[in-house]
């Protein structure tokens, strides 16, 4: 054997192999080159000779490695290791047992969809006509509003059900339609099912004490936070710097830092804030006072003036 | 390199697997080995480096298994053989390969009459 001659050839010649595949990612090289050497030297024993007369130049012999090793995909076209790991990945999950029993088992729960699509079709339509920021799972079926959801979601849930039957013999265009309405249905669910059983919260005002200006928690209505306080006298006459007090004897005070307002308190002899007088003086953040809303009065039994259309701030 | 050879080599890439395979099939072997054994069937055209790339293809999909058997002269090798995944691999493509070539020789024979070989 003439192999220990030309034995200081291997390294050199594999080097000039690894540099031309180079390009190769490095996982993909590794695999290809791990045994380079070994075989080199195997070729060199049992050959004789010059590698590069045996097996041609570097740069020719990493060539026709990289066509045999890439196959039908040969020379170029390299695909990022990071997305190859993650399609493996994704077959390894595809092909496992518990993924194609949960994959068989899906189809089963198309009608629930049906259903359930029905159903948060008629709450957001309701809640897009009449607002009440409050969505009830089930709607209160003794309210005009609450009973014209129940049936309405009725008739919608027959409809949608009828819909996914016939869905099996769309055409192909339908067919994308009636999937990109279905995804759209799906993400409008998640924040209508999200905002669900928020139910009517009056949140207690916990003020440090009278004067000051620590605000306590909001005070809500079951339509959204109170900013504001407007009290009227019986005849409908505005009435400014009225002191209110709860149950306690404490000052009732609103969250100022609600809505996109600021408050100007007035402040008392002590030199405190006095953060119960009402209605506040409050300012939109561009400057111009925010204006009391209109109101309608209710109907005294005496003879005083029944309403007044609207009331303005001082 | 004249345009035969070049037409040579890549009818050989196509069905080189296959002849690797088969070659494995008979008993585990290692490259150089396994490149001998294609030439003494016949096999000439076949490159160092295609054998090599080929193995280490067929490894890496899991169609081989290999070992490493120490030798008191000259370098370790590495053997390769076929598992249930390459004897599989084998199998389809031998099938093929026969179907396949039973249509190119009846097309060639209808050739070969027809210039009165």
């Amino acid at each position: 054997m003439a192999s220990n001659d030309h034995a200081s050839d291997i390294p050199n010649y594999a080097a000039a192999v690894r540099a031309a595949l180079s390009d190769l990612p490095p996982d993909q090289a590794e695999v290809l080159l791990e045994d380079l050497e070994d075989h080199l030297r195997e070729v060199a024993a049992e050959a004789g000779g010059p590698l590069a007369e045996r097996l041609g130049p570097p740069e020719q012999y990493a060539q026709e490695l990289r066509a045999a090793y890439g196959g039908a995909r040969a020379s170029g076209k390299r695909q990022d290791p990071a997305l190859r790991d993650l399609g493996r990945a994704i077959d390894r999950v595809t092909t496992s047992t518990w993924y194609r029993q949960v994959r068989a088992f899906l189809p089963e729960l198309r009608p629930a969809w049906w259903v359930l699509r029905a159903y948060v079709v008629v709450l957001v339509i309701t809640e897009a006509v009449s607002p009440t920021h409050n969505i009830r799972l089930i709607p209160n079926p003794f309210s005009r509003r609450g009973l014209l959801e129940i049936v309405a979601a009725a008739i919608a849930i027959v409809v949608s059900v009828r819909l996914g039957r016939r869905n099996r013999s769309l055409a192909k265009g339908g067919r994308v339609l009636a999937i990109a309405g279905n995804v759209l249905i799906a993400l409008i669910a998640v924040p209508a099912l999200a905002s669900m059983g928020t139910f009517p919260s009056f949140a207690m005002v916990e003020s440090g004490g009278s004067g000051q200006a620590a605000q306590g928690r909001a005070l809500y209505m079951p339509d959204g936070p109170v900013t504001n306080i407007y009290p009227y006298s019986r005849d409908g006459k505005p009435l400014t710097d009225v002191l209110l007090y709860d149950q306690e004897g404490r000052a009732l005070t609103l969250d100022s830092k609600i809505g996109d307002v600021t408050t100007d308190y007035p402040v008392g002899a002590d030199g405190q804030p006095i953060t119960n007088a009402y209605p506040l003086h409050q300012r939109h953040f561009y400057g111009d006072p925010v204006a009391a809303p209109r109101v309608a009065f209710p109907p005294w039994p005496s003879a005083s003036p029944t309403a007044s259309p609207s009331a303005s701030p001082r | 390199m004249n345009h035969a050879e070049v037409d040579t080599t890549q009818l050989l890439k196509g069905v080189l697997d296959l002849a690797v395979l088969a070659v494995l099939a008979e008993a585990d072997s290692y490259g150089y080995d396994v490149l001998r054994r294609l030439r003494e069937n016949g096999l000439d055209h076949v490159g160092d480096a295609s054998v090599y790339g080929t193995l280490r293809r067929l490894y890496q999909a899991g169609a081989l298994n290999s070992y490493v058997v120490p030798s008191e002269e000259g370098p370790h090798r590495k053997y390769y053989g076929l598992n249930n995944r390459g004897r599989k691999a084998l199998d389809q493509s031998a099938q093929t390969w026969v179907s396949l070539s039973k249509a190119l020789n009846h097309l060639l024979n209808g050739r070969s009459n027809g210039h009165g070989k």
